[in-house]
Parts: C-alpha cells; sequence; structure tokens
C-alpha cells in the first residue's frame, strides 16, 4: 500500500510540475504589472530619473480635477455604450437576414466578415480616407449638402468611429449570433406558426429569448472591447479633433510615454481596471436576471 | 456549435421556405449591406493603382489611368515587407503554438490534479481574463526594460504568451470533459509518468480545440499594434502591422503607396481565411468573448 501512496503523491507533484511554466509567465507577465501600477500610481515619477516621490492618493485625487481623464471618460463611456448598441443590433438584425431564405448568403456572410481580419490600424486609415476624400468627393459629385468629413468635426466624430468600429467588427459578432440561431429547433418556429405569430411575433417571442445567452455574452464583450480602444484611435483621429475623441486608454498611453507622468498614468490605468471589473460584475447580474425570467 | 445533422432543407430563415416579393425584398437589403462592407475594400484596390497625382487631381472615383504595379513595387521596397511578413510570422507561429501547448498542459493539470493548489490556480489563472493588458502597458515596458527584454524576440514573445495565457487557459478548460480519464488511467498502469500521459495520449484528443486556440490567438497577436509598438522599437524587427503604421501617420503623404501596402499585407490573410473558412469562423467567433 505505501508503494501506491507514494506512487499517487509523486503524480500529483508532476500534475503540479506542469502548472509550473504558465505560472511563472502569467505572474511576471500579468500578476505582477498590476501591483506595480498601483505602486506607481502612488508615485511622482518621469520614468527615468531616480526621483521618485511618495504622493498617496494625490494622483487619484488629481483625476477628478483634470478635465481631460473626465472628458476621456466621458468620450469612452459614450463610444462603449453607441459602439456596442450599435454592433450588437447590427448583427443580430445581419444574422437574421444573412440566416434567411435569400440567395448568395454564404457569399454575403463572408464579405461582412473580412474586414475583421483587418489590424485595427489599417481599418482607421482607411475610414479616415474615406471620410476626408472619397465621400466627400461622392457627395459633391451628386451635388448634395452633406459634410462627411466625419473625423473632422468634435460633433461627429463619435459617428465616424462608431460606423468605421462597427465596419470591422459587426461581421464577427453576426458569426456568434449565426452559430446561435442555426441551433435554434426549426420545430419552434412551427409550432409559432401554426398558433399564428407572424415573422416580427415569431422574432419577439422565439428568437430573442432562445438567443439571450448570445446576446449576453456580445453585449458584455462588445462594451467592454470599446472600453479599451486604442489601435484604432491611432492611425483614425489620434484623439481628435482636439482632444475629441480620447479613449481612456488613449489618453493614459499618452500622459505615461509622451508627457512622462508614469505615476499619474499609472493611476489612470488603475480606473480603467477597476470600470471594467464593475460593468463585468454589473453586466452579468443584470443578464442572469433576464435569464431567469424567461 | 451548429448542429449538422439536421436535414438542409429545413433550415430556412425562421421557417420561411418560399421565395417571395419579402425574401426579395431582404435579397435587396442584402445586397445594400454587402455593398456598405465592400465599398472600403473597393476602394482601396481602386486607390492602390493610381498614382499620387491621380489621387489628388482626378475625382476619387474615376477608373485609375493605368493597372501597373509601381505602388505595390514601391509598398513592397519602401517597407521592406519581406522582412516585415518574417518577422510577423515568426512572432506569430512561435507564440501560439507555445500558448496552444501551454494552455491546454495547464487546463489539462488543474482539471486531474487533486487538491487546494489546482483549485487556487484555476481562480488564479482566470484573473487575468478581467484584467485589461491595454491598463498594464507602463509597467510591462519598465519590467521588461529592466530584463533587458526590449526589442528583442524573446521578450516580445514571452508578453504575448503572457497576456494570451488566461483566455487560454479558460477556453481549454472547458474541454478537459471530453477526454476520457479511463484511457489515461491504464496508461499510468501501464507505467507511463504524467508527461508521457499528456504527450501521447492526452495532446492528440485535444487537437481540435487547440487550433482554434491557434486561429484565435493568431489574429489577435498578427494585427496587433499596441503591445507590438511598445515592445519593438528597431526597423528589421518589426511586423508587417508595425510597418504599414509608418505609411498611416499623418504626416506620410503617400495614400497611393499604402493603400498598395494594405493589399500586399491583407491578401495573404484573406487567401488563407477563404481557404479555411470554416475553423476560422468557429475559431474567431469563441475567441470573440476576449474583446
Amino acid at each position: 500500500m505505501k508503494g501506491t501512496l507514494t506512487y499517487q503523491r509523486k503524480q500529483q507533484y508532476q500534475y503540479a510540475s506542469l502548472l509550473l511554466p504558465a505560472f511563472i509567465l502569467f505572474t511576471v507577465g500579468m500578476i505582477v504589472p498590476i501591483f506595480m501600477c498601483i505602486y506607481y500610481s502612488m508615485m511622482i515619477w518621469d520614468g527615468y530619473t531616480v526621483d521618485m516621490a511618495w504622493v498617496g492618493l494625490q494622483n487619484y485625487i488629481n483625476i477628478f480635477q483634470d478635465e481631460y481623464v473626465m472628458s476621456s471618460w466621458k468620450f469612452t463611456l459614450i463610444f462603449a455604450l453607441v459602439n456596442a448598441s450599435v454592433a450588437d443590433i447590427a448583427a443580430l438584425l445581419l444574422a437574421v437576414l444573412l440566416d434567411s431564405g435569400i440567395r448568395g448568403k454564404s457569399l454575403q456572410r463572408t464579405i461582412v466578415f473580412i474586414p475583421c481580419l483587418l489590424s485595427a490600424v489599417v481599418t482607421g486609415f482607411v475610414w479616415k480616407k474615406l471620410y476626408s476624400t472619397v465621400l466627400p468627393g461622392i457627395v459633391s459629385a451628386l451635388g448634395l449638402p452633406i459634410n462627411l468629413q466625419l473625423f473632422g468635426s468634435t460633433d461627429t466624430v463619435l459617428w465616424g468611429l462608431t460606423i468605421a468600429n462597427c465596419w470591422q467588427w459587426t461581421g464577427l459578432w453576426m458569426m456568434v449570433y449565426l452559430a446561435a440561431l442555426q441551433s435554434i429547433p426549426p420545430e419552434y418556429y412551427e409550432a409559432a406558426r401554426v398558433d399564428g405569430a407572424n415573422a416580427l411575433q415569431r422574432f419577439r417571442n422565439v428568437t430573442i429569448p432562445l438567443l439571450m445567452p448570445a446576446i449576453v455574452t456580445c453585449t458584455v464583450a462588445l462594451s467592454t472591447g470599446a472600453i479599451k480602444t486604442y489601435d484604432i484611435l491611432v492611425t483614425a483621429t489620434e484623439g481628435g479633433p482636439g482632444r475629441a475623441s480620447n479613449t481612456i486608454v488613449y489618453y493614459a498611453y499618452n500622459v505615461a510615454f509622451k508627457l512622462k507622468q508614469y505615476g499619474y498614468g499609472s493611476a489612470i490605468a488603475i480606473t480603467l481596471i477597476v470600470v471594467l471589473l464593475l460593468i463585468s460584475v454589473v453586466q452579468l447580474a443584470l443578464f442572469r436576471k433576464k435569464e431567469v425570467q424567461l | 456549435m451548429t448542429s449538422t445533422s439536421r436535414p438542409k432543407m429545413q433550415r430556412a430563415g425562421m421557417g420561411d421556405s418560399r421565395y417571395t416579393w419579402s425574401t426579395f425584398g431582404l435579397q435587396l437589403l442584402g445586397l445594400a449591406v454587402s455593398f456598405f462592407f465592400l465599398f472600403p475594400f473597393l476602394m482601396i484596390i481602386n486607390n492602390s493603382f493610381k498614382s499620387q497625382r491621380e489621387l489628388l487631381m482626378n475625382p476619387p472615383l474615376s477608373m485609375p489611368s493605368s493597372f501597373g504595379f509601381t505602388n505595390y513595387v514601391n509598398a513592397w521596397k519602401k517597407l521592406n515587407l519581406g522582412v516585415a511578413f518574417s518577422n510577423s510570422l515568426f512572432y506569430t507561429v512561435v507564440a501560439v503554438v507555445l500558448i496552444a501547448l501551454l494552455c491546454t498542459i495547464t487546463a489539462w493539470a488543474i482539471a486531474r490534479g487533486k487538491g487546494k493548489l489546482f483549485r487556487a490556480s484555476r481562480v488564479y489563472f482566470l484573473i487575468g481574463i478581467l484584467i485589461p493588458s491595454q491598463a498594464l502597458c507602463l509597467p510591462i515596458y519598465i519590467l521588461w526594460n529592466s530584463f533587458g527584454l526590449i526589442n528583442t524576440n524573446f521578450g516580445l514573445i514571452a508578453l504575448y504568451i503572457s497576456t494570451g495565457l488566461s483566455f487560454g487557459i479558460f477556453l481549454q478548460t472547458n474541454f478537459m470533459s471530453t477526454v476520457p480519464v479511463d484511457i489515461e488511467e491504464a496508461a499510468q498502469i501501464d507505467g507511463c509518468s504524467v508527461y508521457r500521459t499528456f504527450f501521447s495520449i492526452v495532446l492528440p484528443l485535444l487537437r481540435a480545440p487547440m487550433s482554434t486556440l491557434i486561429i484565435v490567438q493568431s489574429f489577435s497577436i498578427w494585427n496587433d499594434y499596441m503591445l507590438t509598438n511598445l515592445m519593438i522599437q528597431s526597423t528589421p524587427r518589426r511586423t508587417v502591422t508595425l510597418a504599414l503604421k509608418t505609411l498611416f501617420s499623418s504626416t506620410a503623404n503617400d495614400y497611393a503607396t499604402a493603400m498598395a501596402a494594405i493589399i500586399l499585407a491583407a491578401t495573404p490573410i484573406i487567401i488563407l481565411f477563404v481557404a479555411l473558412q470554416k475553423q476560422f469562423v468557429k475559431g474567431m467567433t469563441m475567441g470573440a468573448v476576449k474583446g
């Protein structure tokens, strides 16, 4: 018996040893930086000199008095809300459309999906060119009095970015919805049809409830993803015009690396972590309630 | 995800199977949608054949005067795309293979090990899903800098792995129930070590979820700008995405070359996608949860 016991113990050690490489990389690359971030957020430091001064919570107090942080957060949250709603609804409707009886569905699905294969910096650049040269050219050729230079004005930059971002990502979420749609048994629709439900009623009372898990997934991922937006801004607007399209990640990055305020930048990064955690918790709690009601 | 056993005939939009006028209306809507998604690509292709002069003088919808490949040749030379492609390929392949292996091993060890250590590890690795790597740029940079890992292949790949682990382990954990424990036990009774059991029995059974993970990670790594830009500062080491970016800044005034470069960079990926469409869509939709 003693032999088997030591054998099992040896086996457990072997399993534990398998955890080690991932544990080391994850700890060094994710966990240690979190603590470093918290530590730096209480410092004033330019990142190069040895002068590092402890300021306690002063950086956090400054955040609330810094109108640029506040405006960046405002833009980030509005962008996330608008972007998540538009992309979510568009993806769901496109999935239903491309799951209907129309011809050429698979080609159209591919076309809608392909933009998400591009890098976000490419998307940003392409839409900048579309808004600045191509679309105004078309509009003026048609003689229409519409201004399509959406990145040029603080009022429209939000919508310009939403269109560009949704152009890139809607296809991906459409595919998530398509997979969910195709797992709904057609008998449910037959039954609803026999009961005299029209297309809209079938969509409302069969499709939506059965898609609820997919809708939760997409909404949570879309909104948290939009809050973390950075890459597309680098080429599309560079946070402009003025500071109108600074997301919080973009602003924190600039504060840290361009303005050399490592401490303050870290404090802003901590607010991002906290907000994302809160949003995930709230969203999951809200949607869980909805699912139970069904 | 999709059940394939169902006969195809039954599947037509919420139970509709006839082609009616309303289907025709939807067809037109579908065409309009496809046009919206396709239009930017048409514009890129069109512009990539125009000369810089043509781009400035002629209306945007005019056709290029000739279909020469000058811009493409310029883009390839100017960005040194040959080097950039091989860099991107190297970083992506090494990182995703290691991520797929590490995540699968770790998820398996967590599922098979008994006791507090393994339960705690599961929660520990999950933390990474909730923490955005975007927020940790600065400390990661400082840490990597103090290790002397900035601008090194090892540093960049280690960063991709450490930020990709959580999600991968989370994804692979769901598949552990599909591996029959009986076979593993039989192998271990026959004297297989844990390591050998993993590589000769478990790994082959998990090929499908691993390939999903590989596709998910390849895309986010191949297209990544933020972390790569943080780590790589020298031209000979830069990736395709970093190389493209140099043509996109507001000071660069070379749109025609930029458009050709986009086509060059996107074509291999789009071809790969069309060839492996099914696996891609499956992989990317599962990875979508990552955000």
